[in-house]
């Protein structure tokens, strides 16, 4: 709740997100834009984030629901980055100085996070490999395709 | 003979394996409430005595010839900050001398954490529970009020919560000197986002006395090893100072004394 007021008071640049209705505090939508001077600039992103009972002592998970390809994207649209993991819990073998969940973490973050996530994708920890592997050693290929997830996010 | 593993690329292996973690914290969460009831040593060593001769030699020879009484706590991560939690509000209930002190520092470490650059609206909520249950104690409720309170899941994860964030504010603010403490190659302001804040990450001395001294309680923990020596030994939360709570360790988890 707090953290609502929070975003809808100080809203960070690029990124919209709130409860999907009133009663339900537990799922939330998410629109992330493309961030500007990378190729997945000028989309609008749609996700949702579904916080465990728990929140914030566990960490919310997220999705998008549009298509994205990116290393730290699975093919289903769920994200894949430390900030939404507790240490120990640790899928991706992430680098200790990753920024891990704690209860003091925000929704704020997470979605500051995703948005640095697009704008430098990390192909250590790859939840898509074939997108890692793209993003690597065929840029070119690479920036089309989110160029593609651009128009396309934009219903183009 | 195990099942040959053949990796399936559409299973979600990452959720299979945080189920299982689930799991087993379930059992364990069955088996053992957060704070038990006071147990006399006699029954301790018998269950003790099932699997080690060596505790329940300390336990017989030594720790039983100074205390009366344990608590356990639940094995899962934060019954160190759990039991000093506990313990020391149960003092607070028979003793009020320190009330007053302790209340003024619990209240005015939420602007220091703020001051540190902990965003307010993510911490206000763990202290406002953190000051509820020393409003409690203040206005001597039962014990089974307080022992209901630390086993209602929610209210006692977010008082764990608040001295996790108390310790880590204090790492945070002595960096300078701490620092040097730390495993690894890392930052202060790392190290307890990675091993202080999060629920479930167990403590260590540096936890203990960046908690100590936050708070200004001093706490004397008995080390109970499987070492040859027929007693245990124990050390003072800060060295000379007269502990106001008394915890028990084993390898891996804490539990609280009683004399």
């Amino acid at each position: 709740m707090a953290e609502y007021k929070q975003l809808t008071l100080n809203p960070p640049e690029g990124i919209i997100a709130g409860p999907v209705n009133e009663e339900n505090f537990f799922e939330w939508e998410a629109l992330i834009m493309g961030p500007e001077g990378t190729c997945f600039e000028g989309g609008v992103f749609p996700a949702r984030l579904t916080f465990p009972p728990d929140y914030p002592l566990g960490p919310p998970k997220m999705k998008f629901t549009c298509d994205l390809f990116h290393p730290n994207i699975y093919p289903d649209g769920r994200v894949c980055i430390s900030i939404l993991h507790a240490p120990g819990d640790d899928p991706m073998g992430y680098e200790t100085s990753a920024e891990r969940w704690s209860p003091v973490q925000s929704v704020e973050k997470i979605l500051l996070s995703v948005v640095s996530m697009l704008a430098e994708p990390n192909d250590e920890s790859a939840a898509n490999v074939d997108a890692a592997k793209m993003w690597r050693d065929e840029r070119d290929k690479f920036e089309e395709m989110a160029v593609k997830h651009v128009r396309k996010s934009l219903g183009l | 003979m195990a099942e040959e593993f053949v990796y399936d690329p559409e299973r979600n292996y990452d959720e299979a394996t945080l189920a299982q973690l689930r799991d087993m914290e379930k059992e364990i969460a069955d088996r053992q409430n957060l704070i038990s009831n006071r147990i006399a040593f006699d029954k301790l060593s018998e269950e003790y005595a099932k699997e080690d001769e060596i505790y329940r030699t300390k336990i017989q020879g030594d720790l039983k010839n100074r205390y009366d009484y344990v608590r356990k706590t639940r094995g899962d991560g934060n019954c160190f900050f759990r039991a000093f939690g506990f313990a020391y509000l149960e003092k607070l209930l028979t003793d009020q001398t320190d009330l007053k002190r302790f209340k003024d520092v619990a209240q005015n470490s939420k602007s220091e954490l703020v001051k540190l650059g902990f965003p307010e609206f993510t911490i206000e909520d763990f202290h406002e529970t953190f000051m509820e249950v020393v409003g409690k104690v203040e206005n001597q409720c039962s014990l089974d009020e307080l022992l209901e309170t630390f086993n209602n899941q929610g209210l006692s994860d977010y008082i764990v919560v608040y001295l996790r964030l108390l310790v880590s504010g204090f790492l945070q603010k002595e960096a300078d000197f701490y620092s040097c403490f730390i495993e690894g190659d890392r930052s202060m302001k790392e190290f307890c986002n990675q091993e202080v804040e999060p629920m479930g990450k167990e403590s260590d001395h540096i936890h203990i006395i960046a908690l100590t001294n936050v708070l200004g309680v001093p706490v004397r923990v008995e080390y109970m090893d499987r070492g040859d020596s027929l007693r245990c030994n124990q050390h003072v939360f800060p060295e000379d100072s007269t502990p106001l709570v008394t915890l028990l360790y084993r390898p891996g988890h804490y539990d609280i004394l009683y004399t």
